[in-house]
């Protein structure tokens, strides 16, 4: 087990090098320093001038990957490739083109994020399983067809009708909270239960419906038969036996996002003005901020892969056939 | 007229071209005529499959572009007249915007409701007498026809009943030859045949009235909301189908040499495939979007109108949603691959020395294909619905490019107005989640029939 | 109506049907079962016995339905009992164990746990007392170490004991009635023996009123004391058991009995030249363990294996699953790499060599899988899938001669020749088999390796595929590897015998000398559980 872990943290290197090389040459290869330089000054200002001092002020004015004029370590140290890409490695995330320190807001940033994302996660997979179950139990009735026919439409519905039914009915027509905003202390579940509350709606389509596939798979299994032979009843079998086995694959199966609830939802933020990790996103995509969206990048790629360790430890954990090695 | 054949509209004739001859091949195979069979002996899937060749029956039509010979200029016309040069309007029509009978030609000045006579905003202007006054000015394209305001309802309901009765012939025309030929068929053709009747009855309606007020209303531009939604019908399908199919290529080819040739290759492939979904996948496409666009401005050359300016970031578009999103198919592919290469005809073609690209062909591809044909299915809606997600962030398709995101963005935060303005989100809404939804049931009835699990829980039943 | 009282269970003229076309599945299927005897429903696949079983216990899936009919338990006829009624009958008065153990066992709970459960659903136990009682069931099934099996996941367990366990679940609640449907089909066939001992032994103990359901002669002729055999969703003939054994009265029962191996006749060995020679040969899967995934260990799959097959011999290698018998087919093939040892044929030296140099005994060398299904490419025509070895290995035909061929080889396997443009899902498994065959003889090859070919396949099927492999090997002079875990086809087939445990040769010798004279243990405890007509 610890061995395995160990050889999935080693397992990680050489993606994330990869996301590295990745990133840097979408970033400064296929799309130069230069290139950056006259889109974030705009036609007007282009001058060679303005171009080489803008370079300069964001630290684009070195080599790409070996710098011929610096001395000895230099040759390395002293390039973009070196400053930009590898320091990410070291967490070192530098500073915004608007000057700002990347790593702060990051850490700032990222618990108003957790306050959505965890709450949404949490009561979302708990929400979808009950109704998941209920429809379980009327399976192969008229109700489970109208049923899955609804969450079809659920899923049909493209995630901004949601924020923006949402906000246009519960904040401004029965005005029960403030359309958007956020509080860190005092009344932050006011500015919270909303997004809460949308995320959950837009994801019970596709969830519900899911999972009640996984319970209608675990059903036609042979220890079901064998339940009923014992003369268990019905909703003592879908609760023993059914829902214990369809867990694993739920719990197991959203494990790989739990680490990337740091980032946020990008929609959920920008429409209700939550200073989060996700709005962080949207703005730096907004205003073309590349140093932000390769940082970005980078914290996702690990949130990613942290995911996908955890997933695998808890196939352990919840599934006493599955033995790590 | 001049016929302008854009990136976009060559890739998708081809594409379709293509689909067609894929779905003709496939007819040879009974296994695959079976499973068809099944998805058609449904109500359920003759309707959606109806409403999604309605989409695309749209989306081609809006794909035969041209730009209009202009008129000769009068003032010109004694300099130049033994040249015998036309010039070309720089809009680009198609002809949808034909069929629809100049619905997007009938510009108001601002906002104004579903069937509405007047404009939606105040404005300072001259009454009879010729006193300044503000009011809500009357619309240049709705209700001309009307002398009295009041008359409006009983108008558009006689005009309705018009419409009507010429939607019912025009129906008993299109559908008529349709029974002749396959009403002996086991399918539930009828239900199609509704679903073909309520088209198009509601098209005739649609373009019948649309002479007369604006059905959608109009939006903050004063452009007619229904044209805007049916140009993104376009837009939605090309998406869709488009950024699979780029994507396919990619995921097959990786997802089968990793599951047969295992090893250093399946290594690899695994490895490429695990790095890029690594990578949170909005922000690779934001950027990937970001630095096209740049491309783009930095080259304003490469492109002699803004259609094509347009039409090439859509593109980008579909290419960066490709190349972003193969891996899932990928993954699903080499497992497959990997069951079959242990399954007995693979070892049998081993045994009869069968090389390694005849295996591949032969006997690998063709029984993965399900899994591509669900996944196409699938992925459709899902880009349909990226679509809009990426439009509102900005990095979606280019704003001169009629498509439901750009609707949506735009109207944002019309509804928080006082009245609100409902109609520009209904009319994207609707055309959405109309195809959506179709193209979700549609899918759910392919996988059924495809996915050999829910096969054998059939058989077992 | 009188008898109705004193027994345990009485069917009287069940009828099932599919719900969706209405098409009879049981057609008035009537038994009684007694106390203390073992009453055996044989069958072929599809003849509705297990079917039976379920709607007994009213398990049916939902797309069958019970049209009509009785079934008396003590009187009282279960189908007019309410749902909450009848889960009171179930594992209280009826109990029920299934094939594959290891899939009828949930995943998650712990073996005691699930038997537990029915005590808590039956009975007033609880904690300790409930524990103890599932110990004490757990030592009288045979299970060694009760107290830690406790605790045990089904998949901890071997294959036996997870079938024991299923046992004691049925007998927790000490019931007057066991359903045993194929109880021993998945397990190799010395545990086999050792599961029907128990259920023999607890059926006299507990005077157990057992309806036994298997499609496996051998299993009846030891175990059951009366007989029915199913035909099409009816019983067309019931007898005791002797009976039915010495005076079968359908032609049909008559060719179910025949399968079962006569130990008196053999195939007389012919001393021929040796087509392939194996020495030593080892095929050897690596283990790998801790940060770096160093190999630390090899699986031997197989160990050392030395033996030698004559022109048109039949060798027959027995073992049970996971012996390697399969692997060392496959390594022939050079399908998988082998760690060691030479492979001869005709002399020449064939181990590891590159695909190209290959092919030339790609041509002499066929193999026959085992599962039909999975062994033609589905979406090719069987004429397709026949011209396949004949394309690739350039026998040098054009179209025409080759469907000629092809014409030819189905007629030979004893199908019409107009099946060569049809798809393999329109064929049932043996003909499939058939089919299987003809691709093998289309290279026209010295040597087929046949993989376990009849084990997917119904007794009376089985017995006209081994009869057509054995007309072939008269013809064509073809020598055949044969691969299997049943003892039982040996004596009519095989010339020589060698009995492979954990990827080594146990025992190797003429098949008369190997079944009338076993020296080795294993291969006396395998012969130990093969069922005889002869005694």
């Amino acid at each position: 087990m610890f061995a395995y872990i160990v050889r999935r943290l080693l397992y990680a290197i050489p993606i994330l090098i990869g996301v590295n090389l990745l990133t840097f040459m979408l970033f400064f290869v296929v799309n130069s320093p230069d290139d950056m330089a006259v889109s974030q000054l705009g036609e007007k200002y282009v001058t060679p001038q303005a171009i080489a001092a803008w370079k300069e002020k964001n630290g684009y004015d070195k080599p790409l990957f070996i710098n011929g004029a610096a001395e000895g370590a230099g040759a390395i140290t002293e390039t973009i490739f070196f400053t930009k890409s590898l320091k990410l490695f070291a967490f070192d995330f530098g500073r915004s083109e608007s000057g700002r320190d990347i790593t702060t807001d990051v850490s700032t940033r990222m618990w108003p994020s957790l306050a959505v994302a965890l709450p949404t996660f949490i009561v979302g997979i708990w929400v979808n399983i009950c109704v998941a179950l209920l429809v379980v139990m009327f399976h192969a009735t008229r109700l489970d067809r109208w049923a899955v026919f609804l969450f079809v439409s659920l899923m049909s519905i493209s995630y901004l009708f949601y924020i923006i039914g949402g906000q246009f009915l519960v904040a401004k027509t029965w005005k029960l909270v403030p359309i958007s905003g956020f509080q860190a202390e005092g009344q932050a579940w006011k500015f919270l239960i909303l997004p809460v509350l949308v995320g959950v709606v837009a994801g019970i389509g596709s969830g519900a419906r899911w999972y009640r596939t996984l319970f209608l798979e675990e059903a036609n299994q042979d220890y079901v038969r064998t339940a009923r032979a014992k003369g268990a009843s019905e909703i003592s079998i879908l609760f023993r036996h059914i829902l214990p086995n369809a867990l694993i694959p739920i719990l197991t199966g959203v494990v790989v996002l739990i680490p990337s609830l740091f980032m946020g939802s990008l929609l959920i933020e920008s429409f209700f003005g939550i200073p989060g990790l996700g709005s962080y996103m949207l703005d730096a995509i907004k205003s073309q901020d590349f140093a932000i969206v390769r940082s970005m990048v980078f914290i996702g790629s690990i949130l990613y892969i942290l995911g996908l360790i955890l997933t695998d430890i808890s196939y352990t954990w919840a599934d006493p056939r599955v033995r790590l090695s | 007229m001049k016929p302008l054949l854009l990136w976009s509209d060559a890739l998708v004739f081809l594409l379709v071209i293509a689909l067609v001859l894929f779905f003709y091949q496939l007819r040879r195979d009974p296994l695959t005529r079976e499973r068809w069979a099944q998805v058609f002996s449904s109500r359920l899937g003759m309707v959606t499959f109806t409403v999604i060749l309605t989409y695309v029956g749209i989306a081609l039509l809006d794909s035969l572009h041209f730009r209009k010979a202009l008129d000769a200029p009068v003032a010109a016309a004694d300099q130049q007249s033994v040249t015998a040069e036309v010039f070309y309007d720089n809009q680009v029509t198609s002809v949808l915007d034909i069929m629809l009978g100049g619905m997007g030609e009938r510009f108001e000045r601002t906002y104004s409701a579903p069937f509405a006579l007047q404009s939606f905003e105040k404005q300072n202007m001259k009454n009879a007498q010729g006193r300044a006054i503000r009011d809500f000015p009357p619309l240049e394209h709705a209700g001309q026809h009307l002398t009295d305001p009041q008359d409006k309802w009983p108008d558009v309901l006689a005009k309705t009943l018009v419409s009507l009765l010429w939607g019912l012939l025009i129906c008993a025309v299109w559908i008529a030859p349709q029974w002749l030929w396959l009403r002996r068929s086991p399918h539930p053709w009828y239900a199609s045949w509704c679903a073909q009747a309520v088209v198009i009855c509601l098209g005739v309606w649609m373009v019948s009235i649309s002479r007369y007020y604006h059905i959608l209303g109009t939006d903050q531009g004063g452009t007619d909301v229904l044209y805007q939604s049916l140009k993104g019908v376009r837009t939605g399908v090309l998406l869709g189908t488009l950024a699979t199919l780029i994507m396919l290529p990619i995921a097959v080819t990786l997802g089968v040499m990793a599951g047969y040739f295992k090893g250093w290759v399946d290594d690899l492939v695994q490895y490429l495939y695990t790095t890029l979904s690594s990578i949170p996948g909005i922000l690779l496409i934001a950027a990937s979007v970001l630095l096209f666009q740049v491309y783009i401005d930095l080259n304003p050359d490469f492109f002699s109108i803004g259609m094509e300016k347009a039409d090439a970031r859509f593109l980008a578009l579909c290419f960066i949603l490709g190349v972003t999103s193969w891996s899932s198919l990928c993954r699903l592919i080499r497992a497959e691959t990997l069951k079959i290469s242990q399954l007995g005809y693979v070892q049998a073609a081993h045994a009869f020395g069968v090389s390694h690209a005849r295996i591949l062909g032969r006997h690998i591809l063709p029984n993965v294909v399900h899994i591509i044909l669900i996944t196409f299915v699938l992925d459709f809606s899902a880009l349909v619905l990226a679509e809009a997600v990426l439009s509102y962030i900005g990095v979606g398709i280019d704003p001169s490019m009629g498509s439901w995101g750009n609707m949506i963005n735009g109207a944002r935060s019309e509804l928080s107005r006082q009245p609100p303005v409902w109609w520009t989100l209904s009319g994207a809404f609707f055309f959405m989640f109309a195809l959506v939804l179709a193209a979700n049931l549609f899918s759910d009835l392919v996988r059924d029939a495809f996915d050999p699990r829910s096969v054998s829980r059939r058989s077992q039943a | 109506m009188s008898g109705h009282d004193t027994l345990p269970m009485r069917v009287t003229d069940l009828e099932v049907a599919l719900v969706e076309t209405g098409e009879p599945i049981l057609k008035g299927v009537s038994f009684d079962l007694h106390p203390g005897k073992i009453f055996a429903l044989v069958g072929e696949s599809g003849s509705g016995k297990s079917v039976t079983s379920l709607a007994a216990m009213r398990l049916l899936p939902d797309a069958l339905a019970i049209t009509g009919g009785a079934v008396h338990v003590d009187g009282q006829d279960l189908f007019e009992l309410s749902e909450s009624t009848m889960q009171r009958v179930r594992g209280r008065r009826v109990a029920m164990i299934f094939q594959n153990a290891m899939s009828a066992l949930n995943p998650v709970q712990s073996a005691g746990q699930q038997v537990a459960e029915t005590l808590r659903l039956h009975t007033r136990l609880r904690g300790e007392a409930l524990r103890e009682r599932v110990v004490q069931l757990f030592a009288e099934v045979g299970i060694p170490d009760p107290q830690s099996r406790y605790s045990f996941y089904p998949h901890q367990l071997s294959g036996g004991q997870q079938q024991r366990v299923m046992i004691a679940m049925a007998l927790a609640c000490e019931p007057d009635i066991l359903i045993a449907d194929e109880p021993t089909t998945a397990l190799d066939v010395t545990i086999q023996e050792q599961v029907l001992e128990l259920i023999r032994q607890l059926t006299q103990t507990r005077k157990l009123a057992v309806l036994l359901i298997t499609h496996d002669m051998g299993v009846v002729r030891n175990t059951a004391d009366e007989v029915a055999v199913m035909y099409r969703g009816e019983i067309i003939e019931q007898a005791g058991v002797e009976d039915f054994f010495h005076n079968p009265q359908q032609a049909y029962s008559r060719r179910l009995i025949d399968a079962l191996p006569d130990l008196t006749q053999f195939q007389t060995v012919a001393a021929e030249s040796p087509l392939l020679q194996l020495d030593e040969v080892k095929v050897y899967f690596p283990i790998r363990k801790g940060v770096l995934q160093r190999v630390v260990d090899y699986t031997r799959a197989v160990d050392g294996i030395s033996l030698s097959i004559g022109r048109g011999e039949t060798y027959a290698l027995v073992g049970e699953s996971g012996s390697g018998k399969s692997t060392l087919g496959r390594a022939i093939l050079n399908l998988d790499e082998i760690a060691g040892g030479t492979i001869l044929f005709a002399g020449q030296a064939i181990q590891s060599l590159p695909r190209k140099q290959m092919l030339p005994y790609r041509k002499k060398i066929q193999v026959i899988f085992q599962n039909p299904f999975s062994s033609m490419n589905p979406r090719l025509t069987v004429g397709e899938v026949i011209a396949e070895g004949m394309v690739s290995l350039g026998l040098g035909l054009n179209a025409t001669q080759r469907q000629e061929r092809i014409e030819q080889l189905l007629e030979r396997v004893q199908l019409p020749a107009d099946y060569s443009q049809r798809y393999p899902h329109e064929f049932s498994g043996g003909e499939l088999q058939r089919v299987a065959i003809a691709r093998a003889l289309a290279v026209e090859p010295e040597l087929i390796i046949c993989d376990e070919p009849t084990s997917a396949l119904d007794v009376s099927i089985r017995a006209e595929v081994l009869e057509l492999l054995q007309q072939l090997q008269r013809e064509f002079g073809v020598s055949y590897l044969f691969i299997t875990h049943d003892l039982s086809i040996i004596p009519t087939l095989a010339h020589h015998v060698g009995v492979m445990q954990e990827g080594k040769l146990v025992e190797q010798g003429s098949a008369e000398q190997i079944l009338t004279r076993p020296q080795h243990a294993y291969t006396k405890a395998l012969l130990a559980s093969v069922p005889r007509i002869d005694n």
